[in-house]
């Protein structure tokens, strides 16, 4: 019998927004039967392709949410998940990687490579997925699909190799040239699913011959076998497949099909290069974190016998309740059977357990090792563990960026205000991307997130799915502060008011740190300070951190030595010191020269050549700072760092400035001081807000 | 280091043992075979200009910017490895703001749309370089059209031009002036020229030519492999 796991294929599906990639998932559904009918994003007949299933992304005609859907393929499973293509939604394909095994990434036979692959790609390294590439849309005006190889191998690094070349382009595409078998492929019947195999035509013989042994020549690096198989000139299709997949799996060679989804050209063929080269569950190392061993790596084994690890990696609200999507990574779940939440400790009974297929669900009785699944009625957060309790382990944590930009926003009415709240709760057990909180002073509720569009896209919902109608402020950049010299601080708490008294001294230094977050080091000698007291030191210090003294920002970047202090042997307690620390804190902060940072986006605009003057003006404009300019074929791309404050209406401004023809990708790279001026600006602003916050 | 790199590095070395160093409205260029480290040793005479505080292009015909700027970082981190320093924020800002990266890929390097960029930068963000490396130029190809518009560049922008040049192990021509291949036919636009060699005590930096200026004896120095800098 063959190995379940080994038939088993977890994918993503990750592009360049409208590169097609949700019209390929509409018809890789439908060739694998599990749909009947085909419609395209920005459907005439007003459907919408099945993968896009919140009324939103139907509309925008993008995909925002992942979901997830099985089908079956010449005897093999494959689960895919389809991802979104918006830079602001990172975290959604973050996730998603995480818990794929390959990719597809699709990319236009016209546009190539654009920044939005650069930084999809990006994260795919960083969650080491294998993938092939699907070139799509070869039927277009402007189609050069060797040139987008070219794109990949450069722009991407890719060892990338073409496994077909195409019959045709643009309006003259007509099928493909197989290289593995030599042999034409057509696509004929009303959504090409009857596949027509011919000769070669005799005009394409000599590039099919020259594309082969490029072919070979790449894979044999892989495979002693096939090379010794060129030398006596008995290469077979096997040999060639278990090449590329060797290759493949090791990341160092990227198999590339081509096709046009929306003319149902290449599909299939890309369906089999799915099985043949891209890994099974079990040819996957994952690894888990062991909580009673402090973090240490513990190995999956891909064994359904195993005791239970399982990733919840997607939270969706139904009708019928919360869904949660899970990656089993060992072991197995049984409908009734029992889970444990490794972060509440608690334990949840398997109700009602599903495969999904976009919005519509299968139940099964049971999942296994590698499965993706999905289960009604669980109370937990995007990102938690499961297990049957015999373990007591954590995923490796996803990384999760912190937010950059926040919003206020402001019920209309009463009915609102409550739907508001149960909107909020609910996208933060989704994303953890996604915060929100209630202003203090102000009383305002505060939404914060990755970009314009990711809050967007969740005001939106909130009205749309949540009824929830609410005003939104001006966007607000999410500031910090630093101090920028190093300053001695003595202080000593002390407190005399009937009773037992409180005493503690603290002595040392604060200074900038270039690592970015908060370091304590304790250099106290001689026990001035008992070791008891130390942690109660470094929690006041810590607690201070959260607001910090120059307009009330968290502050980051700072190292604090304890080296002297004293004790009094009745007086002192945890209590005294932690107070001390705060006292030292407040002494000795305004006296380090504290700074406001601000976040400084990667931003990377593509544009035709011509506009590269335009664009450059507009990024120097926004204080931006220009990194490069690279240009390939009539196009130029400019990478810079600009402030987010500045960023705001970039989007209406680039394409103003180029005719509608650029588009940019903007993420967050790092925090740096706010020149002079701006500070005072952001200081006035603070201070206006804090006061209108109070009236 | 900023010091050290001047004095021992590739470009210091240069300024000492030739006349007048390369010079404004001048091309210079390296010639090494494959995997010896004209790239390094370009990014290094870089480094020296982008701590003096100079602007600078590096115009790639092969790589991706991230790829340049990932060169650079190893190269800066081998330097800081063996040399340490106490201004590393200061340098890393002077890298930054000096240094613009050019990439022409796919065989999209066309000369004037080198001029349009270098006008773009000037005119729009004020960005005048004093220096531009070009790496990745096929000099077994190259006209001598190509390269005396690289010259009137060097001229009219007052510049001074870094090239790489590609030799191989199996061509030996080398002409009656001693230049060798790929350089050999066009060494009349070059005003000084240099060849990396692989010895087995490190790499022999040579000086070639040096404008019109005879040739001193303590002209060839050895580098050390990692990190460029003079062994003896």
């Amino acid at each position: 019998m063959v190995d379940r796991i080994q038939q088993l294929r977890n994918i993503g599906i990750s592009a360049h927004i409208d590169s097609g990639k949700t019209t390929l998932t509409e018809r890789i559904l439908y060739y694998t039967k599990r749909i009947f009918a085909v419609h395209e994003v920005r459907g005439k007949d007003g459907v919408g392709a099945k993968m896009d299933s919140m009324e939103l992304e139907k509309e925008r005609g993008i995909t925002i949410s992942s979901a997830a859907t099985t089908c079956q393929w010449k005897g093999y499973t494959i689960n895919i998940i389809d991802t979104p293509g918006h830079v602001d939604f990172t975290i959604e394909v973050e996730r998603a990687l995480r818990v794929l095994d390959g990719s597809i990434l699709v990319l236009c036979a016209v546009g190539g490579v654009q920044s939005q692959s650069l930084t999809v790609d990006r994260q795919m390294n960083r969650y080491k997925v294998p993938r092939a590439a699907f070139i799509n849309k070869c039927d277009r005006a402007g189609a050069n699909p060797y040139r987008v190889v070219e794109q990949l191998r450069h722009r991407l690094n890719h060892n990338a190799v073409l496994m077909q070349i195409p019959i045709g382009l643009e309006v003259n595409f007509s099928g493909l040239v197989d290289l593995v078998s030599m042999k034409a492929l057509y696509f004929r019947g009303p959504y090409g699913e009857e596949i027509v195999t011919e000769d070669i035509p005799a005009h394409l013989l000599d590039e099919a011959h020259e594309r082969r042994d490029e072919l070979l020549d790449k894979a044999s690096m892989f495979s002693d076998e096939l090379m010794e198989a060129i030398f006596e000139d008995g290469v077979t299709e096997d040999l060639i497949h278990e090449a590329v997949r060797q290759g493949s799996l090791k990341r160092a060679l990227t198999p590339v099909f081509l096709g046009s989804a929306y003319k149902n050209m290449g599909v299939q063929p890309l369906l089999d290069g799915v099985t043949y080269y891209l890994p099974s569950p079990k040819e996957v190392e994952n690894a888990a974190l062991d909580l009673d061993h402090e973090g240490q790596g513990v190995s999956l084994s891909s064994d359904s016998d195993a005791p239970l690890v399982a990733l919840a990696f997607k939270l969706e609200v139904t009708p019928y309740g919360q869904l949660t999507y899970l990656r089993i990574y060992q072991g197995s779940i049984k409908k009734g059977g029992e889970l444990t939440n490794t972060r509440t400790k608690k334990r949840l009974k398997v109700g009602r357990l599903v495969r999904m297929h976009a919005d519509e669900m299968e139940e099964i009785s049971e999942g296994g090792a590698g499965d993706i699944v999905a289960l009604f009625g669980i109370d937990c957060f995007s990102g938690d563990t499961f297990t049957d309790g015999r373990l007591n382990v954590a995923m490796t944590s996803i990384f999760v960026p912190e937010p950059v930009i926040s919003l206020s926003v402001t019920p209309k009415d009463n009915t609102s205000s409550t739907k508001l709240s149960k909107a909020l709760n609910r996208f933060i057990r989704e994303d953890p991307t996604f915060r929100s909180h209630v202003d203090q002073e102000s009383g305002e509720t505060i939404i914060s997130g990755m970009g314009e569009l990711h809050l967007d896209i969740y005001v939106e919902r909130m009205k749309r799915e949540f009824g929830a109608e609410v005003q939104t402020g001006m966007p607000q950049v999410a500031y910090r502060e630093a101090i920028s010299q190093r300053v001695s601080f003595d202080y000593t708490h002390k407190k005399q008011t009937g009773g037992a008294g409180q005493y503690g001294r603290v002595a040392g230094f604060m200074e900038p740190s270039e690592e970015g977050g908060f370091e304590f080091l304790n250099q106290v000698k001689g026990g001035a300070i008992p070791t008891e007291f130390i942690p109660a030191v470094e929690k006041g210090f810590q607690s201070c951190l959260e607001k910090g003294l120059l307009l009330g920002f968290p502050v980051l970047g700072m190292r604090v030595v304890v080296n002297d202090g004293q004790f009094h042997a009745v007086d002192s307690s945890e209590m005294a010191f932690r107070q001390a620390a705060v006292g030292a804190f407040k002494q000795a902060y305004p006296k380090a020269r504290p700074v406001i940072l601000e976040p400084i986006m990667k931003v990377s605009v593509e544009c035709p050549s011509e506009f590269q003057g335009n664009v450059l003006t507009s990024i120097n404009q926004r204080r931006g700072l220009i990194v490069s300019a690279s240009e390939d074929g009539v196009f130029t791309t400019i990478d810079g760092e600009v402030p987010l404050g500045e960023m705001f209406g970039y989007a209406t401004t680039v394409r103003s400035l180029t005719q509608g023809k650029a588009e940019f990708t903007m993420e967050f790279n790092r925090y740096s001081k706010v020149p002079d001026a701006i500070a005072e600006k952001v200081r006035t602003e603070f201070e206006a807000r804090k006061k209108g916050g109070k009236k | 280091m900023i010091q050290d790199l001047m004095k021992f590095g590739p470009l210091g070395v240069l300024e000492k043992t030739s006349h007048k160093g390369l010079g404004k409205g001048h091309l210079g260029v390296l010639i090494a075979r494959a995997g010896v480290g004209k790239t390094a040793c370009l990014i290094h005479i870089a480094l020296s200009k982008l701590f003096r505080d100079q602007k600078l292009v590096h115009i790639s015909l092969e790589n991706a910017p991230e790829k340049v700027s990932s060169y650079y970082n190893v190269i800066f981190s081998d330097l800081l490895q063996s040399l340490g320093t106490s201004h590393l924020a200061e340098m890393r800002a002077l890298i930054q703001q000096n240094r613009m990266i050019l990439s022409f890929l796919n065989q999209s390097f066309e000369i004037r749309r080198l001029r349009e960029n270098l006008a773009n930068l000037a005119q729009r963000i004020q960005f005048v370089p004093e220096t531009l490396i070009v790496d990745g130029i096929d000099f077994s190809k190259v006209s001598e059209d190509l390269l005396e518009e690289f010259q009137e560049i060097a001229r009219t922008s007052q510049v001074e031009i870094w090239f790489s040049a590609l030799s191989h192990k199996h061509i030996a021509d080398t002409n009656e002036r001693g230049i060798p291949y790929p350089c050999n036919h066009v060494d009349h636009l070059f005003s000084i020229i240099l060849q990396l060699e692989p010895s087995q005590s490190g790499i022999l930096l040579k000086l070639l030519k040096d404008h019109e200026n005879p040739i001193a004896a303590e002209a060839h120095v050895r580098l050390d492999p990692q990190t460029f800098m003079v062994t003896a």
